[in-house]
């Protein structure tokens, strides 16, 4: 038996949640995000209108978001019906981000838990920077927080020093 | 021994696909009970040609007085847009109702798309809200053109609340599961029975869907018959069979959204399975490793659906989960952060669930103490529409002691969800 922290409840052996509150029960040891010398690479950006002009073209209806992540090129879909959020799974501060970026080496790379998300905005597909320690690259350009700047197919988003492949569909 | 090497399965992988994951891949000896979670991901095998099953649709529209305006408007465009989908192979029929209801499109193939576009622009709204009408009409003409492979499926919508007729509605919904035609509730606005309607859809096999704005009919109507074209297995069904020692505490789907999933009954009902989502079930179990680790497995699950584009319609899928037990705790490995996710947005909707039964008891206090929790961890998930909802109603609650209807649906169909859980592609 375990005694949640928070509720005072008894609770079985290796429970991941309290039954009762639903406070995270297990000891962690994820650490906070250092901050990295973070250096873009420059390349060339397509203008926002012209992204959306390209976005206009397509007809609305579900987008499927496919990310190729860092070396490895792990590749996770997802169909964008809210949003996406992108970093460390972090339960004990109810960090649940859908793309856990942990076994990405994301601590390594500078990814914050709370990094970044994709959305869907008005059937165009954007990125948003959550205030992240490291910054948010789509083609090398750095996000200012909290500005969502569009996302197109094939761009190439960085998040801290992760690069991530972007395939919409 | 990892544990994924210990998942034996059984026959040739058919056109359904397990994808399973365990908590824990070793559980220690001296525990008198643990708890042990397994994560199922149900998949149509990607390979297999995925061929568009003709369907045989009916849509039930209230159109009482209470529709008037946009809501009318984008109901209309709705199932204009539906029909403009329609293939030649598909059996199309449109239902009204108010005091009464009337067969608008009587179902048939080879649907004449102006023609009925333009009838569907002459939709006036009067009258009350029967709901059982229009329902016994939608079911009638459903059962006009249907055939071994269509879709049978019924959208209905509503914005009002139908009195006296609840029972009748939910027995007719319980006989469409039974005969293979699932229902797509929607509830538009604040006045609608959730309860009834959120029974209906699961008593068929279906899904209820809360649209809080009218601008966004036309956009649910689209999605779900977009849906419906990618429906590749119905009757999906799920059995387990458990060693001495096992215990299912709890089981819910994940998603496409989150429910409470019945293993009571001799098979847990899931619904249709589209192509391009996955259904995910988790699964909680109490192990008592005392009486089970000399067995071979924890336990043996089952999952069966009706594959109408497949050759022998039944297809099955099996697999057996295994743990290993060990006296030196320190083995385990991490928690696959799958489960753990999914277990964190789980933890959201079952404090939703218990806030709702504390006030059916009368426990506002406890109630409003629990909104508050959820409105905090929403916030620091990012969640901060939710997050304000159960904020505003906690604060509603403790002054008055009642929900508003509007923030009743939005937290309830909110923390329903809030689990998106992407999938890993492997390729080998």
């Amino acid at each position: 038996m375990i005694k949640c922290p928070f509720c005072g409840t008894n609770q079985v052996a290796n429970t991941i949640f309290c039954s009762e509150c639903g406070v995270y029960l297990l000891e962690d040891e994820r650490r906070g995000t250092e901050a990295l010398d973070v250096d873009p690479k420059n390349w060339s950006d397509e203008t926002a209108n012209e992204v959306l002009a390209a976005w206009d073209k397509k007809k609305s209806g579900t987008i499927v978001v496919r990310l190729k992540i860092g070396e490895k090129q792990r590749e996770v879909e997802t169909t964008l019906v809210k949003s996406v959020h992108l970093g460390r799974l972090d339960p004990a501060s109810d960090v649940f981000p859908e793309v856990d970026l942990t076994n990405d080496d994301g601590l390594g790379k500078g990814v914050s838990r709370r990094h970044a998300r994709i959305l869907k905005r008005d059937n165009h597909v954007v990125v948003e920077d959550l205030g992240s320690i490291n910054g948010t690259f789509v083609n090398g350009k750095r996000l200012a927080p909290y500005i969502p700047e569009p996302l197109n197919d094939g761009d190439q988003l960085q998040v801290g020093t992760l690069m991530i492949e972007v395939s919409l569909g | 021994m990892a544990l994924a090497d210990n998942l034996a399965v059984a026959n040739l992988p058919p056109a359904l696909n397990l994808n399973i994951k365990v908590s824990h891949q070793y559980m220690a000896t001296q525990f008198e009970q643990q708890a042990f979670y397994v994560l199922v991901d149900i998949t149509h095998t990607p390979d297999l040609p995925k061929l568009r099953l003709p369907l045989n649709l009916a849509v039930v529209l209230d159109t009482s007085t209470s529709m008037q305006g946009v809501r009318l408007q984008q109901a209309k465009q709705g199932v204009q847009q539906i029909i403009d989908q329609l293939t030649p192979e598909d059996a199309f029929s449109l239902i009204t109702f108010s005091d009464k209801a009337k067969v608008l499109l009587p179902s048939e193939r080879h649907v004449d798309k102006a023609r009925s576009k333009a009838i569907v622009s002459t939709i006036q709204s009067r009258g009350g809200t029967e709901m059982l009408q229009g329902l016994l009409a939608g079911m009638q003409e459903l059962g006009v053109n249907r055939t071994p492979q269509s879709v049978n499926h019924l959208i209905f919508l509503t914005d009002g609340q139908t009195y006296g007729d609840e029972a009748a509605c939910l027995e007719k919904s319980e006989w469409a599961g039974v005969n293979k035609i699932s229902f797509t509730t929607l509830g538009v606005g604040a006045d609608w029975n959730e309860t009834l309607l959120d029974q209906m859809a699961m008593a068929s096999g279906g899904s209820s869907i809360y649209i809080d704005s009218p601008r966004e009919i036309a956009e649910v109507f689209k999605t779900t018959m977009h849906t419906l074209t990618l429906v590749v297995a119905r009757e999906l069904s799920a059995k387990l069979e458990l060693s001495l020692g096992v215990n299912l505490v709890e089981a819910f789907q994940i998603t496409p959204y989150i429910t409470r999933v019945n293993f009571n009954s001799p098979a847990a009902s899931l619904g249709s399975l589209a192509a391009n989502n996955s259904k995910t079930l988790l699964l909680e179990f109490r192990v008592q490793a005392e009486l089970c680790q000399s067995y071979d497995y924890l336990m043996k699950l089952n999952v069966e659906g009706d594959i109408p584009s497949q050759m022998d319609y039944q297809n099955w899928e099996a697999a057996e989960i295994k743990a290993n037990f060990t006296s030196e705790p320190a083995k385990n490995t991490e928690i696959p952060s799958v489960i753990v996710t999914a277990l964190g947005k789980l933890a959201i909707f079952k404090l939703q669930e218990k806030a709702m039964i504390d006030l059916e008891h009368g426990e506002v206090v406890m109630a409003t103490q629990r909104l508050e929790t959820m409105a905090t961890r929403l916030l620091n998930m990012g969640e901060s529409d939710l997050a304000r909802s159960a904020l505003l109603e906690a604060g509603r609650l403790a002054r008055s002691g009642n929900l508003s209807a509007e923030g009743r649906k939005k937290i309830r169909y909110g923390t329903r969800n809030l689990s998106v859980l992407p999938k890993e592609i492997n390729r080998d």
